[in-house]
């Protein structure tokens, strides 16, 4: 507690809290007015309507509400498989190669997404693999970009886990495959749970890679808001938006409520 | 399956002492065995043999190696050099899994996941047993160790002393060849501590061939439980012997210091007895008897060890006594604790509490027997 | 048991070969596009090497137009969240208020939602037709909109700012939570007012988070793509949109290869930066995820 008197407290809550307000709450306040805005012509909306809600529950706006899912879970699931992987195998080599292998498996968070666009279009428009035009290839881009964090999550729950866990395991008879099934994976499942959360909403809100690959037949809902806000049919947009967020937030309140039921009570 | 039933040498798991009395116990030997990391040597050179069913306790200061010789015997630190064996059984290149030890480490590292009856199944269950025989054996395991109705709670609903107790369970549910204990009291507070040895003796005397090797900082552990004591110093094995004629009669200023409270006077042996039990030794103008186990020339210098409660205040000089000057007297409750000056060396006695207390400044005579004191070569101090 | 035993222990070095299925995916759907990137960057139209097409390229006004505006945007930004984040960690750890863990929680998953959000936001608050701007000309009989920032560069700072905070914040929270209370209460009985120990106890422990969270900052700016593509001001090209530009309008890929290099040497000279505070910091990926 650093300010002691009240009256000072207070002051600094309420400019605070009205700062947090500005840069956090009116954002998606704004938005969930505009995604009911039937007309908006002064400084308010004039009327509310669900017709926006409407557009984006049908037809192409479905479509890629379905698409961004599918995505999001194809990719996220195999980055964190191997993130998983990579993350364990890791801990079984020496110091200096693993410090290399961990800053390469960190690089895709680094680099530009449009870049990581382009080096798979530039790749994959040749032979011997060609997936330019495919569905693959947005997985493929979606894959690569999250990887990192499934990796960076998981391997910094195995830095957490004790080892003297595992090394009883091993005194009561575990064999390194049984060990690995019952004691280390069920240990760090927050951990692997936390990398799906987080891998699928950042695949969700994807858009900078995408923009680069994705074929006419596999567009995904930031890439449609997109389309949506330069047309100028911003309210879709912002009911697509509001979808979007709700979805991704359902799906990583499900995961955390299996993870906080499969772990220790 | 054919681990767990034909394991030789396991010690049995139901208290029954007909069972139990059946099989024996494994020993461990250490031989020459060197470990270091990193350019550190953590272990050095050390040999040491455990016996069949005896409770030997590994005691040092932190950073001495005691824990690494544990953590070398259950296989997880590699030995760059020596063997290091289980019974007739070489075990220094057996992975960890295939060692068939018990092992409870110091935060107990129940598998939070498991609930009590899983986490002592879990060596069974690793080792594919046959679920009828796993079942009877958990029971029996927490039975032994008075854990039944806890059963089917999670290790996080448990105390530290009941955890504790589910750590040993797990670890003997496997009928190991020898249990290894780290520190497995350090987590308690001094209460349920001092309860816990005394059940860890409780224990033994259940199952009497258990082999137990215990890593342990603290000596009154060590004296309360361990049949015999091997003392370890900067990777080396600096005292072993039997508990109570190591602390009697420690073979080292080291061991003397590190097992309990001692007096060390600087003496001058005079002359040793014929039967070479006895010695005569001066400190200043006295001359005083004490058992002598070194061999020693008459004019040698060396250290004369005796144990605060073996001294004894007196009123006017006796037999093998010397003269002190007291300096401070500290009622303790259940003891009194002078401290005293002779030759310009302290020394501590602990007296009854219902003793008069001696005055500051006087002078009185100390004596006591010679076989409750012992002599120890000259070496600097530790720490 | 025993006569299982006698196998030797398997070799160490056998368990390095797990790395390498990933490390190989790594290398086929990452490394070598990036790779190919550069090749492409440095060939020539008749398929041989040649420094023709970059020098072309790096000679342009636009590109080094693009190049500015990527540092500028990024370094503005990122010193925004950096003295936001940390006004907010200060608020969020030393006066704390009922629910300030939620709030901090709340911000947090600012992360996981997409950056155009608050562009697409920003467009219904500050644009020419926004609340703000409507409000301000009923209010005061304006003919025009008195703010007009959303379509320069500062509009994206702004955006930036509110996407990319909660990356500065999570370290400095993670740096606060380790500093003793006890020290302040101290530092308060002993007569120091609130300005004095925020200079003296706060700040120093706070340095090395500041520096992780604001790196981290820069490199995620410096790529950010979707706060620009959204709000679409005319005249604020970075170089991820160039590469955009080139690459999907302009079916320009050499150009767009060659832009790619120098964004992705830029990216990586500031991870590098980022790695080298953490690890002298000795936190571990504090705030990377």
């Amino acid at each position: 507690m650093l300010v002691w008197s009240r009256a000072a407290r207070r002051m600094i809550w309420a400019v605070g809290g009205l700062v947090a307000a500005i840069i956090y709450g009116a954002p998606i306040i704004v938005i969930a007015l505009a995604s009911i805005a039937g007309h908006w012509n002064g400084a308010w909306p004039n009327d509310f309507t669900l017709r926006h809600y409407g557009n984006a529950l049908t037809g192409d706006s479905a479509r890629q509400l379905r698409t961004s899912l599918e995505t999001g879970a194809i990719a996220s699931v195999f980055a964190v498989l191997s993130g998983t992987w990579a993350a364990l195998a890791l801990r079984k080599i020496a110091p200096l190669p693993r410090r290399l292998f961990d800053l390469f498996f960190f690089m895709p968070s680094a680099v530009p997404s449009v870049s990581v666009g382009l080096g798979l279009l530039v790749a994959f428009s040749q032979p011997p693999v060609l997936l330019n035009g495919t569905t693959l290839i947005v997985i493929l881009a979606h894959f690569v970009l999250i990887s990192a964090f499934s990796y960076g999550n998981i391997s910094a729950g195995l830095a957490r886990l004790r080892p003297d866990y595992e090394q009883v395991a091993e005194s009561l008879g575990a064999r390194p495959a049984y060990k690995l099934w019952r004691v280390t994976l069920p240990l760090i499942l927050p951990y692997i749970v936390g990398a799906l959360s987080l891998s699928f909403a950042l695949s969700m809100g994807e858009l900078g890679a995408t923009e680069m690959v994705y074929p006419p037949g596999w567009v995904t809902l930031p890439v449609g808001i997109f389309a949506l806000s330069d047309r100028g049919a911003i309210f879709d947009a912002a009911a697509l938006t509001m979808l979007l967020v709700a979805g991704t937030f359902a799906i990583l309140l499900a995961l955390v409520r299996i993870s906080n039921r499969a772990t220790v009570r | 399956m054919l681990t767990i039933a034909d394991r030789d040498g396991a010690a049995s798991v139901a208290p029954s002492a007909t069972q139990a009395a059946e099989v024996a116990g494994s020993s461990i030997d250490f031989e020459d065995v060197t470990v270091s990391y990193g350019g550190t040597v953590v272990l050095d050179r050390f040999s040491l043999s455990v016996a069949p069913g005896e409770i030997l306790a590994l005691i040092g200061p932190s950073g001495s190696g005691k824990t690494t010789a544990l953590r070398a015997v259950a296989g997880f630190v590699r030995p760059a050099s020596g063997r290091i064996r289980i019974g007739e059984q070489d075990i220094t290149d057996i992975p960890p899994y295939a060692r068939g030890l018990g092992m409870v480490v110091q935060n107990y590292a129940l598998f939070p996941h498991m609930r009590v009856d899983q986490n002592v199944a879990f060596g069974l269950r690793a080792q594919n047993a046959d679920p009828a025989l796993i079942a009877t054996r958990v029971g029996e395991c927490l039975e032994l160790v008075g854990m039944s109705s806890f059963a089917r709670r999670y290790p996080a609903q448990l105390s530290g002393g009941q955890q504790q107790r589910v750590a040993i369970a797990r670890a003997l549910a496997i009928r190991p060849r020898v249990l290894l204990l780290d520190e497995p009291l350090s987590a308690l507070d001094a209460q349920i501590r001092r309860n816990m040895v005394e059940e860890l003796g409780r224990l033994h005397r259940d199952l009497p061939n258990l082999t137990v090797l215990y890593v342990t900082h603290d000596q009154s552990e060590a004296l309360t439980l361990a049949d015999r004591i091997a003392i370890l110093r900067d990777g080396r094995l600096n005292a072993f012997g039997p508990s109570r004629s190591l602390y009697q009669a420690p073979t080292s200023r080291f061991a003397a210091e590190f097992l309990g409270r001692a007096n060390l006077l600087p003496v001058t042996v005079s002359q040793l007895d014929a039967d070479g039990v006895l010695a005569r030794v001066r400190l200043g103008e006295h001359s005083l008897s004490v058992r002598c186990e070194l061999q020693l020339a008459p004019g040698h210098g060396c250290l004369l060890c005796i144990r605060p409660h073996a001294l004894r205040l007196a009123d006017l000089p006796t037999g093998n006594g010397f003269r002190a000057t007291v300096e401070t007297a500290l009622w303790q409750g259940d003891t009194q604790n002078v401290t005293l000056r002779v030759e310009g060396v302290a020394l501590n006695l602990t007296v009854s509490p219902s003793q008069a207390m001696p005055e500051r400044g006087s002078a009185v005579w100390v004596d006591f027997a010679p076989h409750e004191a012992t002599l120890i070569a000259d070496e600097p101090a530790h720490g | 048991m025993a006569e299982t035993t006698t196998a030797p222990r398997p070799v160490v070095a056998t368990h390095g070969l797990w790395v390498v299925l990933p490390f190989a995916i790594l290398c086929a759907a990452f490394l070598y596009p990036l790779f190919l990137i550069a090749l492409q960057a440095v060939t020539g139209p008749d398929g041989a090497l040649s420094l023709a097409q970059p020098l072309r390229v790096l000679t342009t006004p636009a590109f080094w137009r693009a190049f500015l505006n990527t540092i500028e945007i990024a370094v503005s930004a990122s010193a925004g969240c950096v003295g936001l984040g940390l006004g907010l960690a200060i608020l969020l750890s030393f006066v704390p208020f009922p629910g300030s863990r939620t709030a901090a929680r709340l911000i947090e998953t600012f992360v996981a939602l997409p950056t155009f959000l608050v562009a697409l936001a920003f467009t219904f608050l500050y644009g020419s037709a926004g609340i703000l701007n409507e409000t301000a000309t009923t209010a005061l009989g304006l003919a025009h909109p008195p703010v007009d920032f959303l379509y320069s560069r500062w509009g994206v700072v702004l955006a930036e700012v509110t996407v990319y905070t909660p990356f500065a914040l999570r370290p400095l929270l993670a740096a606060f939570s380790l500093i003793d209370a006890a020290q302040i209460e101290v530092a308060s009985s002993l007569g120091a007012k609130p300005l004095r120990i925020l200079r003296q106890v706060i700040l120093p422990a706070a340095l090395p988070a500041l520096l992780a969270g604001g790196s981290l900052c820069l490199l995620l700016t410096v790529n950010e793509f979707g706060v620009v593509l959204f709000i679409g001001a005319k005249g604020v090209i970075t170089l991820p949109l160039m590469i955009y530009d080139k690459a999907i309008q302009e079916f320009d890929y050499p150009s767009a290869c060659v832009v790619a290099v120098v964004n992705v040497a830029l990216s990586l000279g500031l991870f590098s930066a980022y790695r080298l505070i953490v690890a002298r910091i000795g936190g571990r990926h504090a705030g990377v995820v």
